[in-house]
């Protein structure tokens, strides 16, 4: 059974594509990104590079949709829970935060 | 006139000293209830001695009709006290954040020691969110 205590990030795979961000019902996920050229290969290319990736967890209501629609698999549950907390602010995860909770890590 | 809430009151079955209220506005009510079908959380009964601490949990989406009905509930808890909110619309608003006629979670209304996340949170979740919000005495 998959525990939904919170949800996690692969940084690697996510590719900014704001699909998570614009299908979440309460608009609780923020990405920053930029774009780059890449100059290697036949022709150049440009890539989106993921800056900052929030989640906020006030606002979250655990309906999973940004863990489906993700097309790289970036998004899991996850079973570390650690989002009992004393001020609201502290509910905003951030980068660090969401891929600790991929790797199965608590807050140190 | 602001509706009024049952105050039916708990104690933790954990730390019986910690007594519960609970503000009952939406569905994350009902994981209080599922805490104490669990067996985490008991009725208080008249054999029970004066808590050490009253928690007040307040769970569910604050509307600005009820937003006086859960400052009465507060204002009658007495000292020692606490106020946490349980779940994304106490915290926030929640899914309902935009809504014009919802309050953007109790940390405006009364003052919110602690806040554990869910929608809602599981049962459990709860009660290690008071354990661990509530000071150790």
């Amino acid at each position: 059974m998959t525990s939904r205590e919170s949800i996690g990030l692969q940084e690697e795979s996510c590719t900014s594509c704001l699909i998570c961000v614009r299908d979440c019902p309460s608009e609780c996920i923020e990405i920053e990104r930029h774009s780059e050229q890449l100059t290697e290969g036949r022709r150049p290319k440009t890539v989106h590079v993921l800056d900052a990736f929030r989640i906020d967890y006030a606002l979250c209501m655990y309906c999973g949709i940004c863990i489906d629609v993700c097309p790289t698999d970036a998004l899991s549950w996850s079973p570390i829970a650690d989002l009992s907390v004393i001020s609201r602010d502290l509910l905003v995860s951030n980068r660090e935060d969401l891929a600790r909770r991929w790797k199965g890590q608590s807050q140190s | 006139m602001a509706p009024a809430f049952a105050s039916a009151k708990f104690r933790m079955v954990a730390d019986p000293t910690i007594r519960v209220h609970v503000s009952e506005l939406a569905c994350c009510a009902l994981e209080v209830s599922s805490a104490v079908a669990l067996g985490l959380l008991r009725y208080e009964t008249s054999a029970d001695e004066g808590p050490r601490i009253n928690v007040l949990l307040v769970s569910g989406s604050v509307t600005d009709l009820l937003a006086p009905a859960v400052q009465a509930q507060w204002d009658a808890v007495e000292s020692p006290r606490l106020a946490l909110a349980i779940g994304a619309c106490a915290s926030s608003g929640g899914p309902y954040w935009n809504s014009l006629v919802v309050r953007n979670g109790i940390g405006d209304l009364i003052q919110t020691s602690g806040f554990i996340a869910g929608c809602p949170p599981d049962p459990r979740r709860i009660i290690d969110g008071v354990l661990a919000l509530v000071p150790s005495p």
